[in-house]
């Protein structure tokens, strides 16, 4: 890792020129409630200063929504192309737990198998990141996620007059080398740097108690009625995972075309909570029950990944609560199963 | 691959469904290169009673209708019901919220003995649908779809998840925060949720999907200040059929 810094005066031009330079995506306000990483072409339209999280995550950038895998031909023999499209692009002002987010789900595309479509895409996506506020339902802190120390080429942390830049590839060298009017950064700025992540840790006011609920979930797992309390109101809408940084997973769509001779594969986002999802063939379903597919989405979230890899398949960034209409809130859950199961 | 018989018939209805068919432009020739259209109420003279699969459109409204679908459902092998009329009753399900005679009343006036009108019901009250194609309008490339998988043999995928799963895919800002009501959370997607994209709230034109948590959407609306009446009135125009009439509802 490489410290520099870069007067607050030199930041516009630095950002100019990316903009002028590369295809480059930020945050901008998208309505009067939310941003969007949408592809900038002036600085004018760059919002970095956003309060509420950004929707969808920047992980439709690595996975997008739909995503064609191959496309296919049927003649005297069968032709399948595959199709990876990738372009080199900058993702500016991403946060600490979105970066984590993209960090759990490079873990997950390439464990058990590398997903290149996924891969050449998160390869020459060039990642600056840079803080934002967390939102009220924010509990980053309490998952450990409010610190990104790697998934990034370049990250801006803005001190009072200037900006601290850690630099973490070589790619992100050349880049702020070139267009950036930087200097290293002195003991002074380091000092300053600590005292900022001090007072930006403070601003998290959502924590949960995350401690020993990996072997808390297991006392609760079968009390059908904390379950059924928890997703009374629950939609089944699947809202919850579609907005969430780290839920990678996806349904295959065959599309023929009417001539029976061409056809192309397509992969989109799917949802636990859809009672869809646990239905195989033969018309048996595992999870007929809303009750139990969320109790489900808090397993894969919370545990499962503690087994595979350590990590929490979830950043706390809070989208899930915000885009639940039912109220449901994984925070204040995690914080019932705690109560519930020291009674 | 053999070309499978198939009839295109409309009931009561507006006649878009079938429209949308004919809207296919690009793929419209593909679709008559793959099936053999031996009748399309709205677009050929030609009538056979040679099919195997009957695509039908509208809702039923007369007795004569009854015997017109009851005869299709002899002939042909299998059914699919093409929008919101054929497959819930649709907008003509309005009627019967008055009552019959009332409506024939309302409508017909002194005329009303002579006029064959009977309360409405969607097609699969009177014979067995093996697959909807949903909407108002339906979405063509769903219709594709479905004949595309009879073709090929395989079961169509037709979604039975709310809208808000292609809403959220879409990128979308949800309408409630911009303080616009929705039956997105209760109602069949597969419409790649056209009406929130264009920042207006879902009316349910699918029809709700097989599990609704009704109790949750009801405390919801209450939330934004709405009353059950006002929810029903939403689903009222595409799904009266469900519903009670407005003489049951005074009781
Ligand atoms: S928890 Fe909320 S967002 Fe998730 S499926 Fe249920 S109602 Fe939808
Ligand atoms: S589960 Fe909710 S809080 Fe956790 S990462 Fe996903 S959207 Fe964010």
């Amino acid at each position: 890792m490489l410290y520099k810094v870069l007067d607050k005066s030199a930041y516009r031009d630095f950002v100019k020129a990316l903009i002028s330079e590369y295809e480059f995506i930020g945050p901008k306000k998208k309505d009067r409630s939310v941003h969007d990483f949408v592809p900038i072409k002036d600085i004018s339209e760059l919002d970095t200063n956003y309060m509420r999280v950004t929707i969808p995550p920047a992980k439709k950038l690595l996975f997008p929504p739909n995503e064609k895998l191959v496309t296919y031909e049927v003649g005297r023999k069968i032709e399948v192309r595959p199709v990876i499209e990738s372009d080199e692009e900058i993702l500016f002002g991403v946060n600490a737990w979105d970066i984590n987010g993209m960090n759990f789900l490079d873990r997950v595309f390439t464990t058990d198998f590398i997903d290149e479509n996924y891969i050449s895409k998160r390869e020459k996506l060039i990642v600056i990141g840079m803080d934002s506020k967390p939102t009220e339902t924010n509990f980053s802190l309490s998952m450990g996620t409010e610190y990104a120390k790697d998934g990034f080429d370049i990250y801006l942390t803005e001190l009072k007059d200037k900006y601290f830049i850690r630099i973490a590839t070589a790619r992100g060298n050349e880049i702020v080398e070139r267009y950036a009017k930087v200097s290293d950064a002195t003991a002074e700025d380091f000092r300053g740097y600590d005292k900022y992540m001090n007072n930006y840790r403070k601003k998290f006011k959502m924590s949960v108690n995350i401690k020993n609920f990996y072997d808390d979930f297991e006392l609760i797992y079968d009390n059908e009625d904390f379950w059924k309390k928890i997703a009374k109101n629950c939609y089944s809408c699947g809202s919850c995972n579609l907005v969430c940084p780290t839920c990678f997973c996806f349904n295959i769509k065959d599309d023929i075309e009417l001539n029976l001779k061409s056809g192309s594969k397509t992969r989109e986002w799917d949802s636990c909570m859809i009672s869809e999802y646990g239905l195989v063939a033969g018309g048996h379903n595992f999870r007929p029950d809303k009750e139990n597919r969320l109790k489900q989405r808090y397993r894969c979230k919370l545990k499962t990944f503690i087994d595979k890899f350590g990590k929490y398949a979830c950043v706390g960034c809070g989208r899930c609560i915000e885009a639940c209409l039912a109220k449901i809130n994984i925070a204040e859950d995690i914080n019932s199963v705690k109560k519930e199961v020291s009674v | 691959m053999r070309k499978p018989k198939v009839g295109i018939f409309g009931l009561t209805g507006c006649g878009g469904c079938q429209l949308e068919i004919l809207n296919l432009e690009d793929q419209l020739l593909d679709l008559v290169n793959a099936i053999e259209i031996v009748h399309f109420t709205e677009a050929i003279t030609e009538y056979s009673d040679n099919y195997e699969i009957a695509i039908v459109e509208g809702s039923i409204s007369t007795m004569h209708e009854i015997e017109r679908i009851k005869k299709i459902g002899d002939i042909a092998g299998t059914i699919v019901a093409i929008g919101a009329c054929a497959v819930s009753g649709g907008l003509n399900c309005l009627k019967n919220l008055y009552g019959l005679e009332k409506a024939k009343e309302l409508v017909y006036r002194d005329k009303k003995k002579l006029i064959d009108s009977i309360e409405v019901k969607p097609v699969d009250e009177y014979v067995k649908v093996d697959y909807y194609a949903r909407g108002c309008p339906p979405n063509r490339f769903e219709i594709v779809d479905i004949i595309r998988s009879l073709i090929v043999g395989k079961k169509p995928e037709i979604p039975n998840y709310p809208v808000c799963i292609e809403c959220k895919r879409n990128g979308n800002t949800c309408v409630y925060e911009l303080g616009i009501t929705c039956l997105g959370p209760i109602s069949r997607a597969g419409c790649n949720s056209r009406c929130p994209n264009s920042v207006s709230g879902c009316e349910a034109c699918r029809g709700v999907i097989d599990d609704p948590n009704i109790n949750a959407q009801k405390d919801l609306l209450k939330e934004y200040g709405l009353t059950v009446e006002d929810i029903l009135k939403e689903f009222n125009l595409y799904n009266a059929c469900r519903g009670k009439t407005i003489e049951q509802k005074n009781k």
